[in-house]
Formats: structure tokens, C-alpha cells, sequence
């Protein structure tokens, strides 16, 4: 367990006054407080450290056994006295670590858990939101997903609409941290990372994908059979096409997130194939076709 | 209205040990809604996660309503660019795959 250095912390020397520490806490807290810092675990951390050294160097008795016995918490003979006499209330503040403790073991173990944070304030928050991420790959995002997910220990079932994007959030309400002092639980935010498929590109809620089409079909016409993300569909090519047209399948996209029944368009580029490894009898019948 | 989404402003005042009057300036300088019923004003339940928020940028910063107002205008202009953001790196994922 290491000594944490809470004058360093907040930027301050020993002679700190009472002012000092608060605004130097106040500057600080400003600049890391995680409501103005989202997504940034840094930040958070920061603000952990500050919120602890302001507890202890803003309450003059802690300060004194902070400065008296700080350095040589283990060996002080009062500290050990102190320590077994100290009362153990548990009480967890929003921002606090992962598990709902907040404060460093080197805190705990010399003050105990937390009495209240911010000089004894009692009010009920709500506990702290959680982040979890789930890759899904493409062919599964076009369907709608039952997962169940182990979050902090707990099994959580979670339904993953159809046409989720890459990099979406949802929120699963009340599966987050405790409340502390009665508040109601945080929500879990999961983040949705969907892998690229090799065949079907997507563009919002539709898809591209490229086609061979062999020489004949795309001068003469016809029908080819191509595989979409719902099977497959019969395609009709149009005489003399050219190679890199596009045609449009309205409604063969990916479905529309939480609109069911709606789903966004296929766009089918054809790439028109040259036949090789000609006969001689076909290389004859290109010439005269060539200078028809 | 569902009232089951409500809550009596009076309780959020004493669960969150603030001030009547605190509410009251947040919801003048339109940062909350509230809403009387049978003259008993609500708040309602779904904003309480923002109206937390607000709560502690005041208590731990000691940033008036106003300036909550001006951090509130911002944090939202960040969600909106981080969407934003999103949408156009799945943009960019279409033409780089």
C-alpha cells in the first residue's frame, strides 16, 4: 500500500491554508469533474484523488493525523489505536471506483471507509453508471439478438434491436452501481462495436455489394440469382450493361433500428467478367464480331 | 400525464437534501419542467438522472444556475458532435473496407 502524497496532489505545501486548499481544490475539481470530462476514465481518476485529499486536508482533524502520521501510517503507535477504535461506516460516493469504494487503501486504511463525502453531506445519489462494450458481427446485427451479458457478476438479458450501428450506445436502466445512501441504482451503457463483412458493405441502413456478371449475360441480358442478407433473390440484368452499373433492390437493406418492417435498400454494382483461356473457334467468332 | 413518472417536488427537495428555491430558479431559467397537478408540483422522473447532474456541478463546483445553464449547453453540444462523430467514421468505414 503506498503513501499518497495529498498536498502534491492539489498542488500545495504543508503551510497550505484552510483558503488555500479549497481553492486549489475548486481549480482542480473545475478542470477533472466527470460531468464536465464524459467518457474520460483519466479524468474520473484524477477527480477521485482530489476528492480524497480535499477530504482529508479540508477537516482539520484528519489533516493533523494526516500530517503527523502520514509518512509512517503503519508504524505510529496513536494510529494504531485510532485505527482499531475507528467506526466503519460504509458509504460510497457517484464517482467512486469500479466497486463502489472510492477511496485508496491507503485512505481506508488510515480513516476508514468514507463518512460522507464532501464534508458530511448526506444526500441520496444515484450509483454510478457502468460501461460495457458487445461486438456483434454484421449477419447478426440484422437481426434482432437476445445476449445475456455478465456485468459485475450479475447475468443481465439484454435485446439487441435489428439495424443497431457500429459504435451505438443503449442503456439498460438501473443495471448500474448502488445508490449510495438509498439512491437508486446507475444504468449500464453498452457500446455496440459491428464488425465489417467481406461480402455486404454497409452505409447507414443500406448495403452495397459487388456482383460478377459474365460477359454474355451483360450484353445479351438475363437472370442471375444473388445472395442478400434475407437468402437469396433472382435478378434480372438488362441487355448491354455496363460493367460497374448499379441497380437498386428497394427494401433488401438492413432493417431500420426500432422501426420494424422497414428495412433500407441493396445496391448491386455489377462487375462484368471477360471470358478467358478463348478457343480459337471463339477468338474468331470476337473478330468477326468485331468487325461487324 | 403518467403520474407514475413523477415525482412531488417537495420529496426530490427532501431526498436530495436541496432547496425549494433551488428548483424553483432552475426551472425560471428553463433548465428543468416541472409540472402542478391538483396544485402540487412534479418533476418528472426521467429528468432526474440531468437534474442530478445539475446538482452536483453546484454542490461540488460551486457553479451557479446560470453557469450550469452555460455547462449544460455544451455537454449537449458534445453528445450531439460525438454522434455526429460516430456517423461519420461509419461513413468513412464504407469507403476504407
Amino acid at each position: 500500500m503506498a503513501f499518497v502524497d495529498y498536498y502534491q496532489i492539489l498542488g500545495l505545501d504543508k503551510t497550505a491554508s484552510e483558503k488555500d486548499i479549497k481553492n486549489a481544490y475548486r481549480k482542480l475539481a473545475r478542470k477533472y469533474h466527470p460531468d464536465l470530462n464524459p467518457d474520460d476514465k483519466e479524468a474520473q481518476k484524477k477527480f477521485q484523488e482530489l476528492n480524497e485529499a480535499n477530504e482529508v486536508l479540508s477537516d482539520a482533524e484528519k489533516r493533523k493525523k494526516y500530517d503527523q502520521y502520514g509518512k509512517d501510517w503503519q508504524h505510529g503507535e496513536e494510529y494504531q489505536r485510532a485505527q482499531q477504535s475507528r467506526s466503519r461506516s460504509q458509504q460510497g460516493y457517484g464517482y467512486s471506483g469500479d466497486e463502489g469504494g472510492g477511496f485508496s487503501d491507503f485512505f481506508e486504511s488510515m480513516f476508514g471507509s468514507s463518512s460522507g463525502f464532501g464534508g458530511g453531506r448526506q444526500v441520496k445519489f444515484k450509483g454510478q453508471d457502468y460501461k460495457a462494450e458487445v461486438s456483434l458481427d454484421l449477419r447478426e446485427a440484422y437481426e434482432t439478438q437476445k445476449k445475456t451479458l455478465t456485468v459485475n457478476g450479475k447475468n443481465i438479458r439484454i435485446t439487441i434491436p435489428a439495424g443497431i450501428e457500429n459504435g451505438q450506445t443503449i442503456k439498460i436502466a438501473g443495471h448500474g452501481g448502488n445508490g449510495s445512501n438509498g439512491g437508486p441504482n446507475g444504468d449500464l451503457y453498452i457500446t455496440f462495436t459491428i464488425a465489417n463483412d467481406e461480402k455486404f458493405r454497409r452505409s447507414g441502413n443500406d448495403i452495397h455489394i459487388k456482383e460478377d456478371v459474365d460477359l454474355y449475360t451483360a450484353v445479351l441480358g438475363g437472370d442471375i440469382v444473388i445472395e442478400t442478407l434475407s437468402g437469396k433473390v433472382k435478378l434480372n440484368v438488362k441487355p448491354e450493361t455496363q460493367n460497374g452499373t448499379a441497380v437498386r433492390l428497394k427494401g433488401k437493406g438492413f432493417p431500420v433500428y426500432k422501426n420494424e418492417g422497414k428495412f433500407g435498400d441493396l445496391y448491386v454494382t455489377f462487375n462484368v467478367r471477360i471470358p478467358t483461356n478463348l478457343t480459337e473457334r471463339q477468338k474468331e467468332l470476337f473478330t468477326e464480331l468485331s468487325q461487324s | 400525464m403518467e403520474t407514475d413518472k413523477l415525482l412531488p417536488t417537495d420529496k426530490f427537495c427532501a431526498y436530495y437534501n436541496v432547496e425549494y428555491s433551488f428548483v424553483e430558479t432552475l426551472q425560471e431559467i428553463g433548465l428543468i419542467e416541472t409540472v402542478v397537478i391538483q396544485e402540487t408540483q412534479f418533476i418528472h422522473i426521467p429528468h432526474l438522472q440531468k437534474i442530478e447532474r445539475i446538482i452536483r456541478l453546484h454542490d461540488d463546483l460551486n457553479i451557479n444556475p446560470e453557469g450550469i445553464e452555460a455547462v449544460q449547453t455544451l455537454l449537449d453540444r458534445i453528445e450531439r458532435m460525438n454522434a455526429e462523430v460516430i456517423l461519420l467514421k461509419n461513413r468513412l468505414r464504407f469507403y476504407e473496407s
